[in-house]
């Protein structure tokens, strides 16, 4: 845990409503569940005692005072899903994983959860791993569900996959390309824009796959780091007023020459993106 | 996006954006609401954008991404404009083709939405009956507009209403005009939203007041909040914006549930954008008007969904109610006047001010204005979110718009107002669906969740799941509540194992009431509701499981044990004999199967199986074991002879007791009532036993030397069998007690047919389905020529079809139902070994004349139907079409209506009652009829009737012949029928079971079928029989394993190794 983290986390709520439930749900969001030792620095710079802050750390589910699993299911158990069997499916993630509902396992790889009603009643039992909902689940999916989890459920394979595909941008300001034919960035010609981030300056190239999250970059940028992104041919910063709705960093727009726009995220590590076809 | 400074700039901007949107260019509409998500609409998006850009088609056609439309059911689906073409079940495949086909302005008719009953096909949104019975209002919003553009909303009206407000009216004229609209609250307890605004306008606002969006929604089985926020979250952010300009609130509050990020994504968007405009923030629009909302999430806690503990938990702190008043408008979010809307009483607001309170309140009935989202889901064909003016009749919402029950079984009740709500049975489902119906039904409106519940749902396990929800979600303030939901869920607990006696049904109804009467807030005051109502509706379910240890929906796992012997009339091991076929040993498997049933051979063939329609093979995701076969391949092998069934000591000299038919209902009584030492003597009308065995079912079901060698099995020294002796005319009742029988059991069957009661049915070449059966069965006759037709749907319809087909100079068989296939009563099987064989089908059709030409039938004269609205049986009526009568020539009519018992009151037998159908009246539960001593069982009291229902009755019949003979009390104690005996499982591994395929029995070629009448369906090989009797489940080990080897309970244990796990322990 980094003190200077939870202070961040602190000092951004405070002046918000209902500031200590939105930050202990920072918290659990980096770490994946609350650290004594980070309740502890709340307590010390809010001002509000630990046993209030245990308090409301033990009455919300969305808590958690123990390491939660890589990856979290979540089978729902709502009224829907109970009359269509949810239970059933619940029983069967549990004897796969060899866990009750609540637990984690001992390689700390799954979170097992029920929850009474994850709104997606249409399509009942349904469970939902790591953000992915699955629908209308068989006792016999589940086994597949966790097997497909461990590989990663956004692994796309980016040769084959028909829902990835390539894409030519060029810049906002002075239409020129930013395609770089002669470095090629899974398998085909880059997307390079210069960039800058704590006075470093440097150069990105992105995957022109509209899909694909890889990118080479120098100098290497750390995860979570907003970077400013710059054309390199008029020089001017890609920037809009929209941001993020993912992280809320800002955007970075590139018009798409077959016909539209495309904004990406510009922290390193965040997948926010919207393709545009206006 | 440039600030706007006034009402005209914003009038200005919508015309332009009105302007730049109304071109000609289709458009194709995809939805990307959560449910869709799950569905895989997300990539359906991205392959149709790829085709677009790919194929440069941005000038030609447009792409609109939106939430939620509601038909959650049929996702992932396309719509298209302007032809409002609808998809649905989308592939990536097919989105080229849409596109394409879209461009020229024509339809993939074979993607169509069609209606997966009738197969009906609908070019327009507007015809489906899911969207056609809805009337829209707020949700009709979300397939117009990209919840991420405010450029969206804005062109299709959005914030006019606000426009409306802020030029043209004063805050006490927007709170009069919400008042005048009756809007109530959509959160479920219903308040006049106006009325609530005028007290917060009231208060003294120096120091700020709030205005919040309940967005938590916790209630599980209803969704429409989130979908609207999802889908139109600028609708909820007008709505708030003219509730505080009404109101003259200061701060805006949505509280929504961790758990919808989508919805938290969109409204950030939504919020960003409309500040951006100058729609948010500080003096609106230009004006002295200044207003802003932030968003608070929700950390999971149901009770949060409460006024009071709402506000604190947006304090920051637990989510604990607290006593009002002071009330929320007096005293609420720190300490300043708050008034609490539910997300979907926002979304009205912007509606009432557009359209007039005059006009919005048209809508719906008196009291009880406006549309409802309804979150109809469960057992239901077409799940998703409804939206129907109040006042629809439940009905209405259930059958046009959900298109009835999702599968075969019938819908029973439908759970409304979640944990807080309860239950309306079927039979009350014509009423109204407004808040004081609902709440007069012992139920209430609440946030919307409609689920429907089907024969299959056990509604004391619906009581106990919420009363084990609201265990874990009470905050425990109250004690009552904390306490009280803990021990009513305990009673419920032991209700569902069979544990319980009546008297704790007494107290959970006393305990409900304490409970609903000492608690604080609203969790508590109607947590006892989903109790109470399944009480007051479905006692007898409450009844079943207390006294009989049943749970007839086969829920309850301690009641249910091992579902396939649960679902036999007369207990049989299934899963038992599986398990011994399995290892090989043959001998054991019939030994189990004889236990139970004297009739293993026959039962082997012409069973309907109910046990299969229970495995939970069947009900989780593959095909049911087939265990009919299985019990077939293991009577092919062992002789009935070897078994000897145990005897009983019979203490005195042996009463004597007497049978009425030598079916399997006559002859098992017989067999059972032998074995306790009773002297018995079976009367037979016909020349042979076997009753309908003999005279019914045709020979290539149930070979005639099967039943023969069976029966001879049974008969000892203790059974008489007396053949050619009918009652009423060769014996009576009163001469078989005069004759020294002290008792007497009446198991006659139903050899009757009933009439068509039309003109001319009696004329030559026109028989009732039973004479003719058994005129070919028993004496060989073949009645059939020419072209036949069989009126009818039920099996004998389909038996004399497939026997009529077999006879010699029969052209053709044609069946005349009035309803559709999938309405006919006959077994499945049976309706497609006919068709195969090639009998033909006529569907909806109504005889409404014989012809006669010469005393001879020579054709039948019909009307058409049409499937009309479901009727008390769960199935689709039949409507006449009016004019559309047509005749068909025929040359024998054989009418299979259903059959009656043979002699109605009997000479020499009085004392007996008959019901209107024409059956014999006995208790069910005793089988006692009105005269003492005289028991009845089988067809004679059900009407027709299976086999194995018959062997139960005669193994019922004979335990209560001897209780009544001994003077003792006649009740069967009801004991939990659950497996008992550990069998060595031999199964297929995991891997093995998920290849595994059901093995069918192989079949008479169709040409053999159809010249002569032999055995159609044969029996499986060794090989077929053990791979597919390893591939049952074993439900039965959960209460059979010897602890030591029961799987472990430790994490990390691999439950898949359960089926190696030696047995040595």
């Amino acid at each position: 845990m980094n003190i200077q983290t939870i202070e961040n986390i602190v000092n951004k709520h405070q002046q918000q409503q209902g500031s200590l439930i939105a930050i202990l749900s920072e918290i659990q969001a980096t770490y994946s569940y609350l650290p004594t030792d980070a309740l502890q620095a709340v307590s010390k710079m809010t001002g509000k005692s630990l046993i209030d802050i245990y308090g409301v750390a033990t009455f919300y589910k969305y808590f958690s005072l123990q390491p939660r699993g890589k990856h979290l299911c979540s089978v729902c158990v709502g009224t829907a899903c109970h009359v269509r069997g949810g239970e059933v499916i619940a029983e069967e993630f549990e004897g796969q994983l060899g866990v009750a509902a609540g637990q984690t396992t001992p390689d700390r790889e799954f979170t097992l959860g029920k929850v009474a009603c994850l709104g997606a009643c249409a399509l009942g039992p349904v469970a939902v791993v790591d953000g992915h909902y699955f629908s209308s689940v068989k006792k016999t999916d589940v086994k597949k569900i966790l097997e497909r989890a461990r590989d990663g459920l956004d692994k796309v394979e980016v040769k084959t996959d028909q829902r990835i595909f390539p894409i030519d941008v060029s810049c906002p300001r002075c239409n020129h390309s930013l395609m770089d034919a002669s470095h090629l960035v899974d398998g085909h010609p880059s997307i390079k824009v210069t960039t800058s981030f704590e006075r470093t300056h440097g150069w990105v190239r992105l995957s022109c796959l509209w899909g694909s999250y890889t990118v080479e970059s120098q100098p290497e940028i750390p995860l979570d780091t907003v970077v400013h992104f710059f054309c390199p041919h008029c020089h001017a910063e890609l920037v809009t007023a929209t941001s993020c709705a993912d992280c809320g960093a800002g955007m970075v727009p590139m018009i798409v020459r077959q016909g539209g726009v495309i904004q990406i995220c510009s922290r390193r590590g965040c997948k926010g993106h919207m393709l545009d076809l206006v | 996006m440039a600030r706007l400074n006034s009402i005209p700039e914003l009038k200005h901007l919508r015309e332009i954006i009105q302007e730049d949107m109304a071109d000609s260019r289709p458009r194709i509409v995809v939805c990307a609401g959560t449910a869709c998500q799950a569905s895989a609409s997300s990539d359906i998006i991205r392959v149709a954008k790829r085709y677009l850009l790919e194929k440069q088609l941005l000038d030609k056609i447009k792409l609109r991404i939106t939430g939620c439309h509601g038909f959650c059911e049929a996702g992932p689906f396309i719509l298209t404009e302007p032809m409002k073409a609808f998809y649905h079940r989308v592939g990536l495949a097919d989105v080229p083709r849409i596109i394409e086909t879209t461009l020229e302005g024509k339809l993939v008719e074979e993607l169509l939405y069609a209606d997966a009953v009738t197969g009906e096909r609908y070019r327009c949104q507007d015809d489906i009956p899911f969207f056609k019975f809805q009337q829209r209002t707020i949700f009709g919003r979300n397939q117009k507009v990209d919840p991420m553009r405010i450029y969206d909303y804005l062109a299709t009206g959005g914030y006019k209403a606000l426009e409306k407000t802020l030029l043209a009216m004063t805050p006490r004229e927007v709170i009069e005009e919400v008042k005048a609209s009756g809007l109530r609250g959509r959160g479920g307890a219903g308040f006049p939203t106006g009325r609530k605004w005028e007290l917060l306008a009231g208060q003294p606002g120096d120091r700020g007041k709030y205005l919040v969006c309940n967005a938590d929604e916790g209630d599980p089985g209803a969704y429409m909040d989130r979908s609207l926020l999802e889908g139109s979250p600028h609708s909820i952010i007008e709505g708030m914006l003219i509730g505080a300009y009404a109101t003259g609130a200061t701060h805006g509050v949505v509280y929504v549930r961790n758990e919808y990020p989508l919805a938290i994504k969109h409204l950030i968007i939504a919020l960003r954008q409309a500040r951006d405009l100058g729609l948010l923030g500080e003096s609106i629009l230009g004006s002295k008007f200044s207003f802003d909302i932030e968003i608070v999430k929700g950390a999971g806690a149901f009770v949060c969904g409460e006024e009071t503990a709402l506000m604190r938990s947006v304090e920051g702190k637990i989510g604990e109610p607290r006593q009002r008043p002071p009330f929320p408008v007096e005293k609420g979010i720190n300490g300043r006047p708050t008034a609490i809307n539910n997300v979907e009483t926002w979304a009205n607001v912007p509606i009432i001010i557009e359209r007039g309170a005059a006009e919005y309140a048209k809508i719906g009935t008196r009291g009880n204005s406006g549309t409802k989202v309804f979150s109809l889901v469960g057992k239901i064909r077409n799940t998703g979110l409804v939206e129907v003016p109040m006042g629809m009749p439940i009905r209405d919402i259930v059958h046009k718009i959900g298109g009835g029950p999702s599968g075969k079984a019938a819908i029973k009740a439908v759970q409304t107002g979640g944990p807080s709500g309860g239950c309306v049975p079927y039979w009350k489902f014509d009423l109204p669906i407004d808040y004081d119906s609902l709440s007069e039904a012992g139920t209430m409106m609440g946030s919307g969740g409609m689920i429907v519940m089907d024969e299959n749902t056990c509604m004391v396990d619906v009581a106990k799941y919420f009363m084990n929800f609201l265990k874990d979600e009470s905050c425990g303030k109250c004690f009552t509540c904390r306490k009280g939901t803990q021990r009513m869920h305990e009673i419920l607990d032991d209700i569902s194992k069979g544990k319980a006696l009546m008297e704790q049904l007494d107290l959970l109804g006393e305990l409900a009431y304490v409970v609903k009467d000492t608690t604080m807030c609203g969790l508590g005051q109607t947590a006892s509701n989903p109790a109470l109502s399944t009480i007051r509706y479905f006692r007898r379910e409450y009844q079943r499981h207390i006294f009989d240890k049943r749970c007839d929906a086969f829920v309850c796992k301690e009641l249910v044990g091992a579902p396939c012997q649960s679902a036999c009339p007369i207990g049989t091991e299934a899963w038992r004999y599986t398990a011994h076929l399995a290892k090989g040993e043959y001998q054991l498997a019939y030994n189990v199967i004889r236990e139970q049933n004297p009739f293993p051979s026959v039962c082997a063939r012409v069973c309907d199986h109910k046990c299969e329609s229970r495995c939970k093979l069947g009900t989780t995701g593959s095909r049911p074991l087939a265990i009919r076969a299985l019990k077939r391949f293991i009577t092919e092998r062992i002789d009935p002879m070897s078994y000897k069934p145990q005897r009983q000591r019979h203490e005195g000299p042996p009463e004597r007791v007497a049978v009425v038919g030598s079916g399997p209902g006559g002859l098992t009584a017989a067999h059972y009532l032998s074995l306790m030492g009773y002297h018995v003597t079976v009367y037979e009308a016909d020349a042979e036993p076997g009753g309908m065995l003999v005279a019914g079912v045709p020979k290539y079901r149930l070979p005639r030397d099967v039943v023969r060698k069976e029966i001879e099995a049974l008969i000892d020294d203790n059974i008489t069998v007396k053949c050619n002796s009918a009652l009423g005319r060769d014996i009576t009742i009163d001469g078989l007690f005069a004759e020294g029988n002290k008792a007497v059991f009446l198991a006659l069957g139903a050899h009757r047919s009933r009439r068509l009661g039309i003109e001319q049915e009696d004329a030559k070449g026109c028989y009732p389905a039973m004479p003719f059966l058994r005129a070919f069965n028993l004496k060989g006759e073949k009645l059939a020529k020419g072209r036949v037709g069989v009126i009818g749907g039920g099996n004998s319809a389909i038996d004399a079809a497939r026997v009529a087909l077999r006879q010699e100079g029969v052209e053709s068989v044609t069946i005349l139902y009035r309803r559709s296939r999938q309405e006919m009563p006959a077994f499945p099987a049976e309706i497609e070994a006919a068709l195969q064989e090639g009998v033909k089908l006529e569907e909806l059709v109504t005889p409404t004349k014989v012809q006669v030409k010469d005393g001879q039938v020579c054709g039948v004269t019909f009307i058409r139907n049409r499937l009309g609205e479901v009727d008390q049986s769960g199935r689709r009526s039949f409507v006449p079409i009016p004019d559309s009568e047509r005749g068909v020539t025929l040359d024998t009519l054989i009418v299979a209506i259903g059959e009656q018992i043979l002699e109605f009151n009997p000479a020499g037998s009085e004392g007996l009652e008959y019901s209107k159908q024409g059956t014999l009246i006995a208790d069910p539960d005793t089988l006692a009829t009105a005269r003492p001593g005289v028991f009845a069982g089988g067809d004679v009291i059900t009407g027709p009737n299976t086999v194995v229902d018959a062997i139960a009755a005669g193994k019922k019949a004979a335990v209560m012949i001897h209780r009544f003979l001994r003077g003792e009390e006649l009740r069967q104690p009801a004991e939990r029928n659950v497996p008992r005996v550990y069998v060595e499982p031999r199964m297929l591994s995991p891997d093995e079971q998920e290849e595994a395929r059901r093995a069918e029995p192989p079949l008479l070629s169709l040409r053999d079928r159809r010249s002569g009448f032999d055995e159609v369906e044969k029996a499986l090989t060794q090989e077929a029989a053990a791979r597919e009797a390893q591939r049952c489940l074993r439900c039965d080990l959960e209460f059979t394993q010897p602890k030591a080897a029961a799987r472990p309970a430790a994490p990390g244990g691999d439950p898949s190794t359960r089926s190696q796990v030696p047995a040595s322990a």
